[in-house]
């Protein structure tokens, strides 16, 4: 279980919150700490005060894979393959297992069209696609995602969704702004001024926000 | 006012998009896949990038404005008043609008992702222009802002306006689909008829249309008349 007590850490301000292995969707409005709460889960940021553990110990000490909102800030590499294959290099993996490795996962993620296109040159959903990809070669205890999903089409979306249910990956959370794909997950965090406003299944989550703009449209129009 | 597009062709490496139509007054929305070509057409369009061969007519069109997928790389200034200022808008009002009210002082590149593209969005809809592209527009927004640009696009009373976008929920009344398929621009026509063959159709228009109630068009409210519709 990931738990977070007492964390404080910039506007982010959360006093008890329990995640369970699943794939838990983060929504809420821009500017409400989604991608503070994300960068913390991650490591990249450290809690003022305050705890946020994995299974017990803290998420630098475990594996975490991560894709920024921002596509570019993803890039360290010149190719598709080299920025798959760079979280294995750096962990000295055999250069048999990292090639063997980086063609699955491409193949999975359905990018091998883009093995040796210079980074530079990719379309932005593309860009997201190879950082997905360098994020699950590794295979992480902890997938964060920010928004991935918004550079994708729906089809493809709703693929990659499926790849990474199918990973068994422990904890998988996605910040999102697209309610039908929070419905899917297992559940969600409804975030609010830095604050856990909602957590719960998406049932219960959506159904205390009934009659807001986040509700998702397909039980809008199930009537 | 029109855009035409004849025998156009664009190249990148080794993979080609080819384009033909006339984009005219109205909302237009264009879908396809990742990697199918939508930025390349939105640059093209906007007179960014070259084709290689064909012709793109430019008629009444007086300005040109395109919003980029990325927002960041629209930035200029070191901070908010100095961005709304490059783009030469007002800043107080303009960051009214962004919902930035009190942080002129900050670096547009340490706002969250769904702020930046708000104050962008904001800085280029505070002026006119006769053919507005946008790439990606409601990519990191929140479902209110979302709504809020779709009542803004729909605002717009003259012009051309084209929409790239993989939004599946939140779109404004369009008059026009066209998709990208196998390096090809497609006019899928006019709404509603357009809708039938729209392959990139969000699930709920999809579900709608084959439980045999057929939206009006594509915005939240034509969604649920149809939905509701007895």
């Amino acid at each position: 279980m990931i738990t977070a007590e007492r964390l404080r850490y910039r506007t982010i301000a959360i006093d008890n919150l329990r995640i369970e292995p699943g794939i838990t969707s983060v929504i809420g409005p821009n500017g409400s700490g989604k991608t503070t709460l994300l960068k913390l889960l991650a490591g990249i940021a450290v809690p003022e005060s305050g705890t946020i553990l994995v299974n017990g110990v803290p998420p630098r000490n475990t594996e975490v894979g991560w894709v920024n909102e921002f596509p570019d800030r993803n890039i360290l590499f010149g190719s598709a393959f080299e920025e798959i294959a760079s979280p294995l290099r750096f962990r000295h993996s055999p250069c048999a297992e990292i090639e063997d490795r980086v063609g699955l996962c491409m193949q999975s993620v359905g990018i091998t069209n883009l093995r040796t296109r210079p980074m530079q040159d990719l379309s932005g959903g593309e860009k997201v696609l190879v950082a997905l990809a360098a994020a699950l070669v590794f295979r992480p205890q902890v997938l964060v995602l920010d928004e991935y999903d918004s550079h994708l089409d729906g089809n493809r979306a709703r693929e990659i969704a499926r790849i990474i249910r199918k990973s068994r990956i422990p904890y998988v959370i996605h910040c999102t702004q697209d309610a039908e794909a929070a419905v899917s997950g297992d559940s969600v965090i409804f975030l609010e001024d830095g604050k856990v406003r909602y957590a719960g299944t998406p049932g219960t989550v959506f159904a205390s926000l009934a009659g807001t703009v986040y509700y998702p449209l397909s039980w809008r129009c199930r009537a | 006012m029109k855009v035409s597009l004849a025998g156009v062709r664009a190249v990148r490496g080794d993979w080609s998009l080819s384009a033909e139509g006339t984009f005219g007054e109205g909302i237009h929305l264009v879908s396809g896949d990742v990697g199918s070509g939508k930025s390349t057409l939105a640059l093209l369009l906007a007179g960014l990038f070259p084709q290689i061969s064909g012709t793109v007519e430019r008629e009444g069109i007086a300005t040109t404005m395109i919003a980029f997928q990325f927002p960041e790389f629209h930035v200029t200034g070191p901070d908010l008043e100095r961005e709304c200022m490059a783009w030469g808008v007002d800043p107080a009002p303009v960051l009214a609008a962004a919902g930035l009210t009190g942080r002129m002082e900050e670096d547009p590149l340490n706002l969250s992702r769904g702020e930046l593209k708000r104050l962008i969005l904001a800085c280029m809809l505070a002026r006119d222009h006769d053919l507005l592209i946008l790439d990606e527009p409601f990519s990191s927004l929140d479902c209110t802002e979302k709504e809020r640009l779709c009542t803004t696009l729909s605002g717009r009373k003259r012009g051309i306006t084209i929409i790239f976008t993989h939004e599946q929920t939140h779109l404004p009344r369009i008059n026009r689909i066209w998709e990208i398929a196998g390096g090809m621009l497609s006019d899928r026509g006019q709404l509603p008829s357009a809708l039938g063959h729209w392959d990139h159709a969000p699930a709920v228009v999809k579900n709608l249309i084959a439980r045999g109630k057929i939206p009006a068009n594509i915005s939240q409210a034509d969604l649920l008349e149809a939905a509701c519709r007895t």
